[in-house]
């Protein structure tokens, strides 16, 4: 079924007809363009005085053609600047846009910002109302559903506190719960879900999912590749204001991760060149330099992928003599996890460097074939230490050596590592289903 | 301004929620409520009597008794207050709101019209108190014999209730119309520049002092400034409401017309010039 539709919408990028037809929602080459002002009285002069218009345009979003299907559940992915909110604000009708057509069919529900227009010394059960009439329902649709909201929300006797007394997460509940229970034909999510305890992200989705199977449309905002894919079939990636390419979620994801390990390079090399900041000590006999990654090949990467091969390389250079320097690398997660940490000497097979003479240069690598870290940053930590002493002294310690990012398309595992299950299911009577991998 | 009035009784509901919830956020936490609307222009007075009358000996004319001066004055502070609030208020009211305008499709004419409303509704709230004066001043009128004999040779009939009160509700109703479209006119021009909101608690200021509400008319008209009460509604609207109020008398038709042209011309400039613009709220904030 879902086939079709894809069609669909690629055949919608130019649609001829005007009718919605079984459409919920139809952009036509919609642009927005917003006008930048050097200083904030130049906007004025444009209103009351000819010879305008002055200041830039920026086209936040630019030639969109969309046609989403009646009943679908289509995800938004792009970076941040992509226009993907300029887009959720052209689609609801928040704003109008600069040039081209936007038709929806049906009542939009839009969690733009959860709790818009709470009002902080009111209590929930206030608020719930004043959200219900600014949202567009009559006091009869308030009454009808207000029981369901405030059971939803699951606030208790919070429910007659003022909101300003609210944790984050309670806001949130209660903005959700009033925002989903609106009935909405169309419902336009952005990134709303990213707060709350897991036990209510568990019943958001439970009730999103409610709204795929009561056919209604469902728009997902997102720059998590991951949730994106759980939730929609068919992905639409933004880059600069365009539509950069529209499609099932699986050919959509490889372009968002090819054009996100670019990014990440490049953001953690500007990191990476940083990192005089963090502390280093050491009594300096041996100083380490450069410090690279590789994935494969001998192009350095700061962006890896789980169970890709993962190398470092540390240079180092000796500026004086000493016995037995050993050379270390610790794994931290960017929360400061210590995730490992390894020397070459202490192994079943140690190197033993013996005394090493002034002016050595050189590099030592450590290596794995399969990355086993999950999705996230992460950091290395290198040193050299003097095992000639009883207890090991630092020749050169540098915390917070280098950055890498894990970026996972899969989202097999969740967590900290990849760990090689072997899953089996055991039905009585029926052959025993085995999964290896 | 026909579609911009359309679409607000299309919203009355929300509008009234509005209006409560605004009603009621001014006193919750606070400990004496609603009492505020009353003693907030009981406070003013006194502040203003102070200065003017027992400072700066401003004299109203031989003929009236200080009971009527404070009528005269008090009215005058309520109708301001009202007036002011709603203006400078209404200047910001899209910017304070923004999340609502960026976040959500929202008819926003109704945030002007809120905060007025509920300036308004403050305003009747305070009159039971202007009510109370009145019925005081008539009770009980000047025994000075100097006021009495002015009075007699004037032919001024001191402080007089009756039923051209019922005048009230209609100049209420015009005052309303007129905050309004001032309103939306500066509601929508602060967009467009943010600095209208400093502005403005300047210009009210300025505006007060030159509308007599601490001193009689006169003393302009004797300074050659008559030209300045000529064109401010607000001296219209104020001469009034003193007609109604303190003497018993139905307003000046001239006056009556002249303020009802002025209201309705603000609320057509008002409403155009913020149906023109809406569209371009959400990026303007």
């Amino acid at each position: 079924m879902y086939d079709t539709e894809t069609e669909r919408a690629k055949a919608g990028s130019r649609p001829e007809s005007a009718g919605l037809g079984s459409s919920a929602i139809i952009a036509r080459g919609a642009s927005k363009a917003y006008r930048l002002y050097d200083k904030p009285i130049h906007r004025l002069w444009d209103l009351i005085l000819p010879g305008g218009p002055r200041g830039r345009e920026f086209w936040a979003v630019r030639d969109v053609y969309l046609d989403i299907p009646q009943g679908a559940t289509v995800g938004i992915i792009g970076e941040n600047g992509a226009g993907k909110s300029t887009l959720l604000k052209l689609l609801t009708g928040i704003t109008q846009p600069t040039t081209g057509v936007i038709e929806t069919e049906g009542r939009i529900a839009s969690l733009l910002e959860l709790g818009a227009g709470f009002h902080p010394e009111f209590s929930g059960r206030e608020n719930i109302r004043l959200n219900c009439s600014i949202l567009g329902m009559s006091d009869e649709e308030t009454e009808a559903r207000f029981q369901e909201i405030v059971e939803f929300s699951e606030l208790g006797e919070f429910i007659d506190r003022p909101v300003k007394t609210y944790s984050s997460g309670m806001h949130v509940r209660l903005g959700f719960s009033v925002a989903t229970t609106v009935d909405p034909d169309i419902l336009i999510i952005d990134e709303a879900l990213s707060v709350g305890d897991e036990h209510f992200k568990g019943k958001c989705i439970n009730r999103l999912n409610d709204f795929q199977e009561m056919g209604k449309t469902t728009l997902f905002v997102s720059h998590d590749m991951g949730s994106i894919k759980s939730m929609c079939k068919h992905v639409v990636l933004m880059h600069e204001g365009r539509i950069l390419e529209q499609g099932t979620a699986e050919t959509v994801a490889d372009e968002y991760l090819r054009r996100a390990h670019t990014r990440g390079n490049e953001r953690i090399s500007a990191i990476n060149r940083q990192t005089d900041a963090y502390p280093r000590w050491g009594s300096g006999e041996i100083e380490t330099g450069g410090i690279e990654l590789f994935a494969d090949g001998n192009e350095p990467t700061n962006v890896f992928e789980p169970g890709s091969p993962f190398r470092v390389r540390v240079q180092f250079e000796a500026h004086d003599s000493c016995d037995e320097p050993v050379f270390g690398i610790g794994v931290y997660r960017s929360d400061g996890t210590y995730v490992n940490g390894s020397n070459h000497f202490w192994r079943r097979e140690p190197i033993e460097l013996g005394r090493v003479a002034k002016g050595t240069k050189g590099h030592v690598e450590m290596a794995f074939e399969k990355l086993p870290l999950l999705q996230g940053s992460y950091y290395l930590s290198v040193f050299v230490y003097d095992h000639g002493k009883a207890a090991p002294t630092p020749i050169d310690h540098r915390e917070h050596a280098a950055a890498f990012e894990v970026l996972d398309a899969n989202h097999l595992q969740h967590g900290l590592l990849f760990l090689p299950t072997r899953w089996s299911v055991h039905a009585e009577g029926a052959e025993p289903r085995i999964s290896a991998e | 301004m026909i579609q911009l009035l359309g679409n607000l009784a299309q919203n009355r509901s929300l509008l009234r929620t509005f209006v409560a919830r605004d009603l009621r956020a001014r006193y919750v936490g606070s400990s004496l409520g609603f009492f505020w609307s009353v003693i907030y222009p009981i406070m003013n007075l006194a502040v203003y009597l102070l200065v003017f009358q027992v400072i700066l000996k401003m004299t109203w004319g031989p003929d009236k008794s200080p009971q009527e001066v404070v009528l005269l004055m008090l009215v005058s502070i309520v109708a301001w207050t009202a007036f002011s609030e709603g203006i400078s208020r209404s200047t910001n009211v899209l910017v304070d709101h923004q999340n609502l305008i960026q976040k959500v499709v929202f008819p926003s004419e109704v945030l002007p019209a809120f905060v007025v409303s509920s300036a308004m509704i403050n305003m009747v709230v305070a009159l039971p108190i202007v009510i109370g004066v009145l019925f005081y001043a008539m009770l009980n009128p000047s025994e000075d014999p100097a006021v009495i004999a002015a009075a007699a040779a004037s032919g001024h009939r001191g402080v007089q209730i009756g039923a051209q009160l019922l005048w009230v509700p209609v100049l209420l109703v015009l005052q309303t119309i007129f905050t309004v479209g001032l309103g939306y006119f500066f509601a929508t021009f602060n967009l467009y520049w943010r600095d209208t909101f400093h502005v403005m608690g300047v210009a009210l200021t300025v505006w007060m002092f030159i509308t007599p509400i601490f001193y009689p008319a006169q003393r302009m008209i004797d300074q050659g400034y008559s030209w300045m009460l000529e064109i401010n509604p607000m001296h219209w609207l104020m001469e009034m409401y003193r007609d109604v109020f303190a003497a018993n008398q139905a307003p000046d038709p001239e006056l009556l017309v002249r303020f009802a042209i002025a209201s309705v011309a603000a609320l057509f400039l008002g409403a155009t010039f913020f149906d023109r613009q809406r569209s371009r709220f959400p990026d303007l904030l």
